[in-house]
């Protein structure tokens, strides 16, 4: 719900969504939303009671909110340094955290969506497989049925945002499947931008395969 | 000779004692709609129809189907009569429904094929049923009709039953919890959905506890007292309407001149009824009766009555604001002022949409305190004592003078487009090295609706006394030589633009006019038809151009009432004028008219569209 809402405010919205892996699997994963190029936006459906017949929750509420996730996801097994930052000014939200592995961060992620689904529905794909030296991307099926509760105004409006996929590691990058995959000059980030729009039009857009090289 | 007398004496009888849609309208009705355009009924389908929110009470359900594709005409209603859809309550009870005229009694019964005749509880006339509707003929006319007996009164008689039975005081839980239910409950599917094959489960083999049980006595004895009241209640309006000719035209004299009205549509509320059946004021009634009977009293006449005339560029609702002697007091004082021609300077002759209201505060309030105090000051109950003395303490130490010459009650409002405004957000920028990204301040525009507020003022020292203060309280407001200018007054991210000159206290977001129009428009500044109109009409007067307001303010700036109302003018072009014509001590004369300039092609849907914002707005 909370979601929806900033999808449904926010047309001009930037998500950064970065991912480090070490070679024995552990990480640190940082998730950041930032709608401060649509804050008179923000700030004017915030002022309101309801949009289209949903309750629109307040600052507070959104700061509970969060504060409550900070919680849930420090007490998941595997999941250690929580770090949460808000900025109401600016309408921006970082979220990082380590993770023991991969599948202890997808588990953690899909608790907490389980948890605030309505009807508490298994996810039982993974979206990350780590293989040692290959890691495999895609987008969680879940990220398909929230965008399918979008109104079209609100997709037509996702068009000038970004959408921001970096994946790191702690040795050079080899090759990468997705051919709109940029990799960085030194070889150890790899990035995907497209527009939340694109991503909503497509979620395959965002699948990669990343070979690692075998030195560091 | 014989046979000729015959006849007169039938039509005779016929003339007398034959009820029209007119007379069909319960006397508790207090919101009546009536639509007497014949071609503009013939066009409207009833599918169209029945998706209107002033029909909404009727049971857009009933029609199940059995509407699709037919027109009213098709649907044997006659157009030599009104279509009236009325609603109402009292304190026990709420009544909605519409009534017709029937030209093919069976295309109508084609149409309302949910109904089944029963026998009727009156004589004289045809009686159908479904489920809480119901559906009366008496001749040529017909009366659709539900009675909903309110909460209060059903829980009230079952519970004097239940606790007369030895019985304890019922906790109605499931009540208490489905008043703390939130919205996001409100969405789930109310039934259980079922799969092809899957049976519901038998509620008779399902095993009750003692608990259940007496909770299941109560349930059916509150569906009992339901029934009942609600026959008893239906009764009695029949009885009324058919046996005794008791019905709105013939207990409120301003509904029956309204009927004779030869416009597209009329309109009639009586919010003198509105106020004595409002839940909002149970504690005060209950707690103050004889002040609410006195308020009542001072209340009592407001009846606002309305015609509808379709034209041929323009749709026209007049409507006549009613009151009685003591309220046309007030509104008389209120209304002896000047209209202050200062405010047009600082409206743009093409501005989109602009208001402008005015009101002497002074007089109006002192009416008001001479007329209210003595009401209170008959109370004995402690706490209207004690405020009352505040008001009067606060009548005698306040300079009222100062108070009302710095805010004298006129002001004006002006939409000034969307502008594009200069806002702080921060970019993330990535190094092309690593990706590793950094924060950056950086200025972009985002749109903004541009909306200006000026109230004429006689004391401009006192305004400024206050933005002096605040600007030393606070860096955000900021004094130039000719304007206030308060940082991130508007969304913690526009500022607001203060003038305090010419007699005027002018707020705007506009930073053009405060910088480059400190003393107005000058010779932009609106003037001939609009500005000759707003001066005349002294009390309020407001203009906008529907198309262009509409499709620049962003729809999530309203309320979702607001934008029910909106969406149906959406997307149409012309303007709207509203003006004040005449008041008196007893009536104030308002004029509402929407001209589309000839580029419009279905009329109907334009009314009907535009009752309907009426309606929603009137509920």
């Amino acid at each position: 719900m909370f979601l929806m809402v900033f999808f449904t405010m926010s047309s001009c919205i930037e998500i950064i969504d970065d991912l480090t892996f070490k070679s024995d699997g552990s990480g640190t994963f940082k998730y950041t939303l930032n709608l401060s190029a649509s804050k008179v936006k923000v700030n004017s459906i915030l002022a309101l009671d309801s949009l289209d017949g949903k309750k629109v929750p307040s600052i507070q509420e959104i700061k509970d909110k969060i504060n409550k996730y900070k919680e849930t996801i420090a007490l998941k097994e595997g999941i250690t340094n929580v770090k949460v930052e808000t900025d109401f000014t600016n309408f921006i939200l970082k979220i990082q955290c380590d993770f023991a592995s991969i599948l202890t961060l997808q588990k953690a992620i899909k608790e907490i969506v389980i948890d605030e689904s309505k009807n508490k529905k298994e996810i039982e794909s993974y979206w990350l497989t780590w293989e040692g030296n290959k890691l495999t991307r895609s987008v969680p099926s879940i990220t398909g049925d929230l965008t399918s509760r979008l109104k079209k105004e609100d997709i037509e409006g996702l068009k000038k945002g970004n959408y921001m996929s970096i994946t790191r590691f702690d040795r050079p990058i080899e090759k990468c499947e997705n051919i709109a995959s940029l990799i960085s000059a030194n070889k150890m980030a790899v990035m995907l931008k497209i527009t939340p729009y694109a991503l909503i039009q497509n979620l395959n857009l965002l699948e990669n395969s990343i070979v690692l090289s075998d030195k560091k | 000779m014989k046979n000729r007398c015959l006849f007169v004496i039938c039509m005779w009888s016929l003339i007398s004692f034959g009820q029209s849609s007119d007379d069909l309208i319960p006397k508790e009705a207090v919101t009546v709609l009536g639509i007497n355009n014949t071609s503009l009924l013939k066009k409207i389908s009833m599918d169209s129809l029945i998706q209107y929110e002033f029909m909404e009470d009727v049971q857009a359900e009933m029609f199940d189907g059995s509407a699709d594709n037919k027109t009213l005409k098709d649907a044997g209603f006659d157009f030599g009569q009104k279509l009236h859809v009325f609603n109402g309550k009292t304190s026990n009870y709420e009544v909605s429904g519409f009534s017709f005229g029937i030209s093919n009694l069976k295309d109508l019964l084609l149409v309302f094929d949910d109904f089944d005749k029963v026998k009727s509880p009156i004589n004289g006339i045809d009686y159908y049923n479904s489920y809480f509707n119901h559906l009366i003929i008496k001749g040529n006319s017909g009366l659709v009709l539900r009675v909903d007996p309110s909460y209060e009164k059903i829980k009230h008689v079952t519970d004097s039953i239940w606790i007369k039975r030895g019985n304890g005081y019922f906790f109605d839980d499931k009540d208490k919890k489905a008043e703390n239910e939130g919205d996001d409950e409100a969405e789930e599917p109310i039934g259980k959905i079922l799969k092809d094959g899957e049976l519901e489960a038998d509620d008779s083999e399902v095993k009750l506890n003692a608990k259940d049980l007496i909770n299941k006595t109560y349930w059916e004895l509150k569906d009992s007292v339901t029934n009942v009241l609600q026959v008893n209640y239906l009764q009695n309006i029949l009885v009324e309407i058919f046996e005794k000719n008791i019905h709105l035209k013939s207990q409120d004299s301003k509904f029956e001149t309204q009927l004779t009205h030869e416009s597209e549509g009329i309109f009639y509320m009586d919010n003198s009824r509105n106020l004595q059946n409002a839940k909002g004021l149970w504690y005060f009634q209950t707690m103050f009766p004889e002040l609410f009977k006195d308020i009542k009293t001072l209340y009592s006449g407001n009846i606002v009555v309305g015609d509808i005339y379709l034209k041929e560029n323009s749709i026209e609702f007049k409507l006549q604001a009613n009151y009685g002697e003591n309220l046309g007091k007030i509104y008389a004082k209120l209304n002896s002022t000047k209209f202050d021609k200062n405010v047009l300077r600082y409206i743009h002759e093409d501005c989109a949409g602009f208001f402008t209201y005015n009101i002497n505060l002074k007089e109006g309030y002192r009416q008001a305190y001479d007329i209210i105090i003595p009401l209170l000051s008959k109370q004995k109950d402690p706490r209207v004592t004690s405020n009352v003395l505040k008001a009067e303490l606060l009548n005698e130490f306040v300079n009222l003078d100062a108070l009302f010459d710095t805010y004298q009650g006129s002001m004006f409002g002006t939409f000034n487009g969307v502008k594009k405004v200069k806002t702080k957000r921060i970019e993330f920028t990535y190094d092309e090295k690593t990706f590793e990204y950094s924060e950056k301040e950086i200025i972009g525009e985002e749109e903004m609706p541009m909306f200006t507020v000026g109230f004429s003022t006689g004391r401009a020292d006192i305004p400024e006394k206050i933005l002096n203060y605040m600007g030393k309280m606070t860096t955000r407001f900021k004094k130039t030589d000719n304007y206030w200018k308060i940082d991130d007054a508007i969304f913690n991210s526009i500022p607001v633009y203060v003038i305090n000159r010419n007699g005027l206290l002018v707020i705007t977001n506009d930073e053009s006019l405060a910088i480059e129009h400190l003393d107005g428009y000058g010779k932009d500044a609106i003037s001939g038809k609009k500005a000759k109109n707003a001066k005349k009409s002294k009390f309020m007067y407001s203009y906008f151009n529907v198309g262009e307001v509409l499709s620049k303010i962003p729809k999530q700036v309203f309320t979702v009432k607001q934008n029910k109302v909106l969406d149906s003018m959406r997307g149409k072009e012309g303007y709207i004028e509203m003006t004040t014509l005449k008041t008196s001590s007893s009536y104030t004369d308002f004029e509402i008219n929407y001209y589309f300039q000839g580029k419009y092609t279905d009329s109907g849907k334009y009314l009907l569209d535009l009752i309907n914002s009426a309606f929603i707005l009137a509920k």
